[in-house]
């Protein structure tokens, strides 16, 4: 069980050190994260972008950076697709956004001949250290999908349950959130968790345990669910909360940052190699943090 | 808890209750003869409308009494039906019954807005208990006859109504199962997805008082040893108290082959009425239909 973000460095302590390759790399706040993970072993970076900015940003920051590979493009889009071709090439086992838009980013990732497609779904994934929470809790997904249905939600599940494998969480407790813990038929939401549940029970979706619908506060809290007569094996101890869309996501995890002071780390999973793609309100350690969370799903090549 | 169609008439004649059927368009043998039969054992009182002389002719057909009923003279299928659907709404009789008339004319006065005995927003469904030498008790499946193709909440309402009756039977907690063809769930059937949203009402006490699992097929939800085969774990057990079918032409033809095959014998009532009605098709049996009686008293008892 995992209570701190920190602790994920013991996890990838064993491992050999894995490539970083960040698309259009001259870009102050993702490349002093990437330096300062490089400089405490997380990551071996390489920087595709513009070879001056980035000597500046680095010099401008204290870091020595002599030693790594920087392949200038100024081009941003010319050096998105560099990044992408290193990743599907197996150059690199982690992806990052640089100073890039998303959209040309995912785009690049997307293409069919040398993107980093393998046919799963994109989701982005969430991980909180909250005060008030006994450990770790995953938010699943608040940024890529909007309205998820049915089946992309099961693409959702499985793509975190597997990065949550790789955290060392066996059996990870997933919570398919809704407004209610009854079942009603005008809550979509309530329904495909219903069916979500059911299909954990006969081993459709397998390596967790999932409950839904919870409300939010009986998926984390034991004495709410107790309060509401709830019986459940998930109910106040979810690892992994399931959003039932964007919206309910993206202001929980806003939520949780600003109100709660929460500390987190995301990664989009679903692609050949994990994508750190932090947006610029994040902050310097939220962008740190990822990449080791990053570091910590991404796959040993050989 | 009753475990034979015997027990369950002998639980009412201990109640010593006698309650009182009205049967509309009586003139018929297997009717008459099981009424009959019903009366002389002591389980009610019956009051039988139709043509007076075509009665009084079928009694005597039979070797039955005329004096042991009430005979209420009635010229036709329709006024037979609504004057014995209106006994029981103004509390003459506690039972309605089917006798030569057709289903749709029955129903119609049952059903009727102004005079009819339909529970106000209740969903008309039925559920019949079978036994079976090859089970281990009775079996109570829905819906044979009513429902062709039950959406969710009339699915709802039909496990409702049999774990009700299983209740009165003396089984606290039934074990429902909801019937499919396999045990996976499929958006491309509608009914897997059905059964999951059932089953997590149960685990949340919306649907109150039983075990629920689905969807399972037959053999899951009735013999352990396929259970342990499939390693497939469902707190019904191979132990089903009640399955619930997707639809009529699932249901109807499983009681008929259990009737045909399994030596099976049956009891069944409409479900969704203030009080029992007894409907059940001209073709059935005395027994069936003796049967029958007996379980609209116990469920009038327990009202």
């Amino acid at each position: 069980m995992l209570k701190k973000l920190e602790e994920i460095r013991a996890i990838i302590a064993n491992e050999p050190v894995k490539k970083l390759v960040l698309a259009a790399a001259h870009d102050h706040d993702s490349l002093s994260a990437v330096l300062r993970a490089s400089k405490d072993g997380i990551v071996i970076p390489i920087l595709v972008g513009d070879k001056e900015s980035i000597q500046n940003i680095a010099a401008a920051n204290g870091y020595d950076i002599s030693d790594l590979r920087i392949i200038h493009e100024s081009q941003t889009e010319a050096a998105v697709e560099i990044a992408v071709k290193m990743a599907s090439s197996k150059q690199a086992e982690i992806l990052m956004k640089g100073k890039v838009g998303t959209s040309t980013l995912l785009k690049c990732v997307l293409n069919k001949e040398w993107g980093l497609r393998t046919g799963k779904l994109l989701s982005h994934f969430a991980l909180f250290e909250v005060e008030t929470y006994h450990k770790l809790i995953a938010v699943t997904d608040v940024a890529m999908n909007i309205a998820p249905n049915l089946q992309e939600k099961i693409a959702i599940i499985n793509n975190s349950i597997n990065c949550l494998h790789k955290l060392g969480i066996q059996n990870p407790k997933v919570a398919v959130l809704g407004a209610v813990e009854m079942v009603n038929e005008n809550m979509s939401a309530t329904l495909d968790a219903a069916l979500l549940s059911k299909m954990n029970q006969r081993d459709q979706i397998k390596g967790c345990i999932i409950d839904g619908p919870l409300a939010f506060d009986n998926a984390v809290s034991l004495e709410s669910a107790r309060h509401k007569g709830i019986k459940s094996e998930v109910a106040g101890d979810t690892d992994l909360l399931l959003m039932p869309d964007i919206e309910v996501g993206n202001v929980l995890y806003k939520s949780l940052v600003f109100f709660a002071k929460a500390k987190v780390a995301s990664v989009i999973l679903g692609a050949a190699t994990p994508i750190v793609l932090t947006s610029r309100s994040d902050s310097e350690q939220a962008k740190y943090d990822s990449i080791m969370l990053a570091a910590a799903v991404s796959k040993k090549q050989a | 808890m009753i475990r034979t169609l015997d027990q369950m008439v002998e639980k009412v004649l201990l109640s010593g209750k006698k309650h009182r059927l009205a049967i509309s368009w009586a003139q018929d043998n297997n009717t008459i003869g099981a009424v009959g039969k019903a009366v002389i054992n002591g389980l009610a009182e019956a009051f039988l409308l139709g043509k007076k002389n075509e009665i009084i002719k079928v009694c005597h057909s039979q070797s039955i009494d005329p004096a042991l009923f009430t005979i209420i003279g009635s010229e036709s299928e329709s006024t037979a039906s609504a004057e014995a659907v209106s006994m029981v709404k103004r509390g003459d009789a506690d039972i309605v019954m089917k006798g030569l008339v057709s289903t749709d004319k029955f129903l119609k006065a049952v059903m009727d807005k102004e005079n009819g005995i339909m529970i106000p927003g209740a969903v008309l469904s039925y559920v019949c208990a079978i036994e079976m030498p090859s089970y281990h008790k009775l079996l109570f499946i829905t819906d044979p006859a009513v429902i062709p193709f039950p959406d969710l909440d009339q699915k709802i309402a039909m496990a409702e109504y049999a774990i009700e009756m299983a209740n009165c039977f003396g089984i606290e907690k039934p074990k429902v199962a909801l019937i499919g063809a396999s045990e996976k769930i499929s958006r491309h059937f509608e009914n897997s997805i059905h059964y999951s949203v059932m089953c997590k009402m149960a685990e949340r006490g919306q649907i109150k008082n039983c075990i629920m699992d689905g969807p399972l097929d037959i053999f899951l939800a009735c013999e352990r040893k396929t259970m342990e085969i499939k390693g497939i774990n469902t707190p019904v057990n191979g132990d089903a108290d009640i399955l619930l079918f997707p639809s009529i032409e699932s249901c109807n033809p499983f009681y008929k082959g259990l009737m045909l095959f399994a030596n099976g014998e049956l009891a069944g009532l409409i479900r969704g009425t203030s009080s029992p009605v007894i409907v059940m098709s001209r073709s059935e049996k005395q027994k069936s239909k003796y049967y029958c009686i007996a379980l609209a008293c116990l469920m009038a008892g327990n009202k």
